[in-house]
């Protein structure tokens, strides 16, 4: 990106195009109306490049002044008045704030400065208009002369920065503490017989004089003055500048200053036109001069541009975001293909599985149902054979007993009681308990009757008449072998016993009856019930 | 921001605001479009998600009755061997009673067979694809032995469910007489079993 810099002096004008910090091309333009022409042909080649105007004209002047300390809005309203009251005749005028005052109402510290001849300009400003050329800016060499210290690194109190103009001007600018206050262009006098170092030593000793005279300096200061000079031509200046004790002088070398600021190539001459124009195109310093009329199509281009970039970057933002959401269809359509894939290869695995499923010429529905109310209710349904075995075990053991009958039933309500219809005894008890509940085992007929449903019959219940032989009358002999009889069966695992009528019943609520006859047996049967409850399934 | 603003200053820049214009038009043409294709992939993602859950869910299900299956064929067969998935043969009962009877020295036997019923769960259990059926068998025999009794009744099958029985000894006159000893009077359930048919 090139910027075109114009370097403007009375004499002439110099083109000077800088690119990645270099020149790369610089051109002389009289100032005339044959060098203005060429000028506006130079112009059709670069007239879509911005220009910085840099102008070093005899007509500049600095007015340094106070201002009370006031808001933006009052102080540029205040410059503004001031600056069309001082410099009433021309456009280019500016104001430039410096600091405050250090002691009273601390006023700012203002330096007014002009063009005060606007026609100089004129020629070169109407063809730039003519050739819709971008003028960023037009801008004081002098003032210029602020940022080249600041780089230089020179802050000496009282500063006299004199520099050589195209054509040979010298333009000398004081710097109090930093601050322009006063410049002066020498222009060249082609009758002036003196060499340039006797030259430049009288122009500066002048300048003293008259900053003296204005009170600038006091008895123990001096004055620093910095030449900036071609190390060619040094030779010729040096010896001049012996200085005295009010004035000291301080040769820069171009070369060297060009190397510091990064100018390539390093100014050919001591004109100072490169070192400046590079100088502002490095450091940016504001435009002084042109009014924004004059900047308008830097203005539009500036816009264009700042619209260009902002069209690119949403185009960008729409294509980034285009890009990221392609991805994210490619992926997901990745992601569907996949997913398709991996349905299709479970469908395949259910058809297979199907198709392999067993089968028995019936449904699987049927298969599950019929095995599953087989494993719930008839496997392991109870049998008489497997209620009675572990019974029988016990009841070898107590030859005295004898099974008359037994009243067996498969339920799921280990409350029931199965029906059992009493038998007289052959040999009867000479003692008997008479009276009602002594015939425990008889019950409603309805409770015999099936109930019509079935179920898994987790509980065999069973009623068990017996009799038991012992001496007659030993009833304590039969109780203790029932008893002994219950208590076994109910150590079988899973098995209850509970003795339902005993040989004698002596609860007192019972009449009891005895009967003693001439004859009587040696032995007796005490019969007994036993109800055994068996909870092989339960839970 | 004057100048811009100024008449000639919208001139000069018609054509730049004209391709800002279009290219946030076709940004946001572009952007958009992506975007809307890129929520119905994703949309569609979500349906074959949801597609593949229910696939892997039937394959899973399927491999549970594969499973279920192939435990329940074998009870199965048992059921079939043991002719409870057959229609319930009466005649083969009454000759089943006539052998038992010879087999095991059983005296005196009556018995009758109670029409045929859908047989009803205590649990209000279903079954939904199989018919079960039961005729209630109630059965009166006399042995001379308890032993000859009980293995008459166990030889009945399995799928003939004792549910309640009398054994009863009786009183003999003559003990060296060839006598009934005992007496049984017993019920059950003869189940047996068929697939539902659907319509």
């Amino acid at each position: 990106m090139a910027t075109h810099y114009l370097y403007l002096t009375n004499s002439r004008l110099v083109s000077i195009l800088l690119a990645r910090g270099q020149v790369r091309d610089a051109r002389v333009f009289e100032a005339s109306e044959d060098g203005a022409a060429a000028f506006e042909e130079r112009l059709a080649s670069v007239a879509r490049v911005p220009v910085h105007l840099i102008t070093d004209l005899a007509e500049e002047d600095l007015r340094p002044d106070t201002l009370p300390h006031v808001g933006a809005g009052d102080r540029e309203a205040i410059l503004g008045r001031k600056l069309g009251q001082i410099f009433r005749n021309t456009p280019y005028r500016h104001a430039l704030l410096q600091g405050r005052e250090a002691e009273g109402r601390r006023d700012d510290r203002v330096v007014y400065a002009a063009i005060t001849n606007p026609d100089v300009l004129k020629p070169w400003i109407e063809r730039l208009e003519r050739r819709e050329v971008p003028l960023a800016g037009i801008h004081s060499a002098a003032v210029l002369g602020t940022p080249l210290l600041e780089v230089l690194g020179i802050a000496q109190p009282h500063v006299l920065l004199v520099h050589f103009s195209p054509g040979g001007a010298l333009r000398q600018t004081y710097f109090r503490d930093g601050e322009i206050r006063f410049t002066r262009l020498t222009p060249a006098d082609h009758e002036d017989e003196r060499p340039v170092g006797a030259m430049i030593a009288d122009e500066t000793t002048r300048t003293w004089q008259h900053l003296d005279n204005l009170r600038s300096f006091a008895n123990t200061d001096r004055l620093e003055i910095f030449l900036l000079a071609h190390p060619g031509e040094r030779a010729a200046i040096e010896p001049a500048l012996t200085g005295f004790e009010q004035i000291a002088y301080h040769l820069l070398d171009t070369d060297e200053v060009a190397a510091k600021i990064g100018l390539k190539p390093p100014p050919p001459t001591s004109s100072a036109e490169r070192i400046l124009a590079f100088l502002q195109e490095k450091r940016g310093v504001e435009n002084h001069f042109a009014t924004p009329e004059m900047r308008r199509y830097w203005t539009f281009g500036r816009a264009r541009n700042v619209i260009n970039a902002t069209s690119i970057a949403v185009l960008g933002v729409g294509i980034v975001v285009s890009i990221l959401n392609l991805h994210g269809i490619f992926n997901a359509a990745n992601e569907d293909q996949r997913t398709a894939r991996e349905i299709l290869s479970l469908n395949s695995e259910y058809d297979r599985i199907t198709r392999a499923l067993p089968a028995a010429g019936v449904g699987g529905a049927a298969m599950r149902d019929a095995a599953s109310f087989y494993t719930r209710y008839i496997q392991g349904f109870p049998s008489l054979g497997g209620f009675l075995g572990p019974l029988s075990g016990v009841l070898e053991a107590h030859p005295r007993v004898r099974l008359s009958q037994l009243s067996w039933q498969a339920t799921d309500d280990q409350r029931t009681t199965p029906r059992l219809a009493v038998a007289p005894s052959s040999l009867p008890p000479p003692v008997k308990s008479t009276g009602k509940a002594a015939d425990v085992a008889a019950r409603p007929a309805s409770e015999d009757a099936p109930s019509g449903t079935f179920g898994g019959s987790r509980y065999e219940v069973a009623l068990v008449e017996a009799t038991v032989i012992v001496p007659s009358h030993d009833f304590r002999a039969a109780l203790a072998e029932v008893d002994r009889v219950a208590e076994e069966i109910g150590r079988i695992r899973g098995f209850q016993a509970q003795v339902l009528e005993s040989p004698l019943d002596l609860r007192p609520s019972l009449s009891l009856q005895g009967r003693h006859s001439e004859r009587e047996t040696q032995a007796m049967q005490a019969r007994f019930i036993l109800r055994i409850v068996r909870s092989g399934r339960a839970a | 921001m004057k100048q811009l603003l100024s008449r000639e200053g919208r001139r000069r820049l018609r054509g730049p605001m004209l391709i800002f214009g279009a290219c946030v038009a076709l940004s946001a043409g572009i952007g958009g479009a992506s975007q809307w294709f890129l929520q119905k992939e994703r949309r569609d993602a979500m349906g074959a998600g949801v597609r593949f859950q229910e696939a892997r869910a039937r394959v899973a299900k399927i491999q549970s009755e594969r499973d279920n299956l192939e435990q329940s064929i074998e009870v199965f067969r048992s059921l079939v061997e043991r002719g409870l998935m057959q229609p319930e043969r009466r005649l083969d009962l009454v000759e089943l009673m006539n052998a038992l009877r010879a087999r095991h020295g059983i005296l005196a036997l009556d018995y009758e067979i109670a029409p045929q019923r859908a047989l009803a769960f205590a649990d209000n259990r279903t079954f939904p694809a199989v018919e079960i059926l039961s005729s209630r068998v109630t059965l009166k025999l006399r042995a001379l032995h308890e032993g000859d009794a009980l293995a008459f009744i166990d030889s009945l099958g399995e799928s003939r469910q004792l549910d309640r029985c009398v054994l009863r000894r009786m009183e003999v006159a003559n003990p060296d007489g060839l006598q009934p000893r005992v007496e049984a009077d017993c019920t059950l359930e003869w189940i047996t079993m068929k697939e539902k048919r659907v319509g």
